[in-house]
């Protein structure tokens, strides 16, 4: 049994150093041939790498938001009519006190509100989406200052004029300078930067890090004002949960909550809108899937092709040793060996393109983690799996060609010239 | 002649019986063999002869199992062929036959050793034990000097040979020669034959096809064709040997 497995080990070890002194034979050819593979290859890893790096920054994206947490804001409604009601689609910090107290599980809540503003500083300026937030923010979001602190009860409760920036908009004001302790003007208005928080890095093209945060209170004063309906009304409202809550529950629970406050009955349309995060990663792993399914099948025709050129060259390298065929046949070669023997050789071909294309995709995906700061994973099991792939074309494509040789008539194959 | 048909069998190595081969060209039928019965026992020395078209190819190829008969049936060494599949003969070939060439049919780009190694791979040998045993075979033809040559640095009677180490390596009981010497010049055609008595010498049962009478002078037995027939079969009676 064990002589017999080596027998057969033998046999293929052989068929391979044939299917070598064939490919050396044609250099150009193979090459040629190997091409089309690695082009393939290439072109199917990069595609999964891709697919898997858009879901890994999708996931990252939804991370950087909070891991656990809903996200609630108000939804206008557009009436009867057509007409915009201001008693609907609204959320206020009552609301949001209600949702603390009545539902179990929370951590923190991130009541906020959002504007654009400019800040300058020595002739410098930048514009960017300022938060109005609470303590909590930096709870529900997990950020944290890198240098100088966050925003405090006592910041809120006097609606000082203190300001958090992200690093992007830092470098844009200081540069490398740490700008803790430096006044800022805010349309017009001196701000004191209070801190400076951790990078974020960016999700979907957006930079997480062009963000500046000031007090609740201090934006509602300054600049919310004439945009809100009520002096106590949101735009967002984080909700942060603990570890191991059902966040479908919490969910239903918020919204029933919710339409009880604002008597919404029936199937009348809620005045706002719930968002977990459980959602945000399920649907982007679905768009992500699909975004990878279509990758790779349009990477796939690539490999096609290639796998149709190995197809090509295997029946010209038949034809082309009808005759070797014919004497290996007359030397003992049983139908089996002749196939195996030409099975190798689209195998080998396939193998080595399948290599390069790997090598070439993992360069690819480097160049693209390092220059376009898109994660492109190729672990382990890709590479193998492209290998192993490239092995399986080979014996698809390679199939036919192989079949057709060992079908020969030994002594017509001899005959032929 | 009335002999038991067992006894028979053991005795002759290649047994013909009303061997038939048509062949259809342009929708008629043509009787490339027409009912061939011989028999050649172990140790002859056989020329089949005759001009192109006289059937003695496809009779050689019937013998060396590479073509298979419309009707009749081949036995080698006592093995009936007729009900026998592709893989069988390829082992029956591999086992009991040996083939040269008139081309030799060396595979270029590889070594003399591992041209004479081909058939020990169909016969399921580990790799040294083929090195061994094509190394031995070539020292055997005086090419033990040459065993890394690849075809295209051998000479056509260098080439010839190794192709006759190949033939032989496997042991065979029959070596089938196709025109052996259609390709070389009369010098080395001469060290060729020589090679062929000293092979029938220890017992070697050797079958040339030829169209060459000087070739076919060597032999001990001649056997003619023409029309698909065979039409003299005799023993050769002014037998040229090779001058010590």
């Amino acid at each position: 049994m064990i002589g017999n497995l080596g027998q057969k080990a033998a046999g293929w070890i052989v068929n391979v150093a044939i299917a070598m002194t064939a490919l050396r034979t044609n250099l150009m050819r193979s090459i040629l041939t190997t091409l089309g593979v690695m082009i393939g290859v290439f072109a199917v890893t990069l595609a999964v790498a891709v697919g898997s790096g858009a879901q890994v920054s999708v996931m990252q994206s939804i991370n950087a938001l909070g891991s656990n947490m809903a996200l609630v804001f108000p939804q206008p409604d557009t009436g009867e009519g057509g007409r915009r009601s201001f008693d609907r689609g609204r959320l206020t910090m009552r609301d949001a006190r209600a949702i603390e107290k009545q539902i179990s599980g929370i951590s923190d809540i991130a009541p906020q509100l959002r504007s654009n503003i400019q800040l300058v500083v020595a002739g410098r300026n930048a514009s960017t989406n300022a938060i109005g937030a609470t303590p909590g923010y930096g709870k529900v979001s997990n950020l944290v200052a890198e240098s100088g602190r966050f925003i405090t009860e006592a910041d809120v409760r006097s609606a000082a004029r203190v300001v958090v920036l992200g690093p992007t908009v830092a470098r844009k004001l200081f540069g490398d300078f740490d700008p803790v302790g430096e006044t800022i003007r805010i349309n017009r208005a001196p701000f004191s930067v209070i801190g400076i928080t951790e990078s974020k890095g960016s999700s979907f093209g957006n930079d997480n890090d062009d963000i500046a945060l000031m007090p609740i209170s201090t934006m509602r004063q300054r600049f919310s004002g004439d945009t809100l309906a009520g002096p106590d009304d949101l735009q967002m409202l984080f909700v942060g949960f603990e570890d191991g809550v059902s966040l479908p529950q919490a969910k239903r629970e918020m919204t029933r909550l919710l339409r009880e406050r604002y008597r919404v009955r029936g199937k009348d349309i809620n005045p706002f809108t719930i968002r977990t995060t459980e959602e945000f990663m399920k649907e982007s792993a679905q768009v992500t899937g699909i975004f990878q399914i279509v990758l790779v099948a349009i990477a796939s025709i690539s490999l096609l092709v290639g796998g149709i050129g190995i197809m090509n060259i295997m029946l010209v390298s038949v034809t082309e040793r009808t005759r070797e065929i014919g004497l290996r046949m007359a030397l003992g070669a049983k139908r089996s060996d002749i196939r195996n023997q030409f099975l190798v050789e689209a195998a080998v071909l396939c193998v080595i393109g399948g290599a390069m294309g790997l090598i070439l995709a993992i360069a690819g995906g480097t160049a693209l983690t390092v220059y376009a700061d898109f994660p492109v994973p190729i672990g382990v099991g890709v590479g193998i799996g492209a290998i192993i792939f490239s092995a399986f074309i080979g014996l698809l494509f390679g199939g036919y060609p192989a079949v057709r040789a060992s079908r020969l008539s030994p002594i017509e194959a001899l005959r032929s010239e | 002649m009335n002999l038991p048909a067992g006894i028979h069998k053991t005795m002759a190595l290649v047994e013909t019986q009303d061997l038939v081969k048509n062949y259809e060209l342009g929708g008629e039928t043509v009787r490339a063999v027409d009912g061939v019965s011989l028999s050649i026992d172990r140790g002859e020395y056989v020329a089949i002869m005759g001009a192109s078209g006289s059937g003695k190819s496809t009779f050689m190829n019937m013998i060396g199992c590479l073509d298979v008969p419309t009707s009749g049936d081949v036995r080698i060494d006592g093995i009936a062929t007729s009900d026998r599949d592709g893989d069988a003969l390829a082992e029956l070939r591999n086992q009991k036959i040996g083939f040269v060439f008139q081309q030799f049919n060396l595979l270029a780009r590889t070594t003399a050793l591992d041209n004479v190694a081909v058939p020990l791979i169909y016969a399921g040998l580990g790799g040294e034990e083929r090195r061994a045993k094509a190394q031995a075979k070539l020292e055997e033809m005086g090419l033990g000097d040459r065993l890394d040559h690849s075809p295209a640095k051998l000479s056509g009677g260098q080439q010839q040979r190794v192709a006759i180490a190949r033939a032989l390596v496997t042991e065979p009981v029959i070596l089938l020669a196709d025109e052996p010497t259609g390709a070389l010049d009369s010098k080395t055609s001469e060290d060729i034959m020589q090679i062929f008595q000293t092979l029938n010498d220890q017992g070697i049962t050797i079958i040339v096809v030829t169209h060459e009478a000087e070739i076919a002078n060597r032999a001990k037995r001649r056997i003619e064709f023409r029309d698909g027939k065979v039409i003299e079969d005799i023993a050769v009676k002014k037998r040229r040997t090779v001058d010590p």
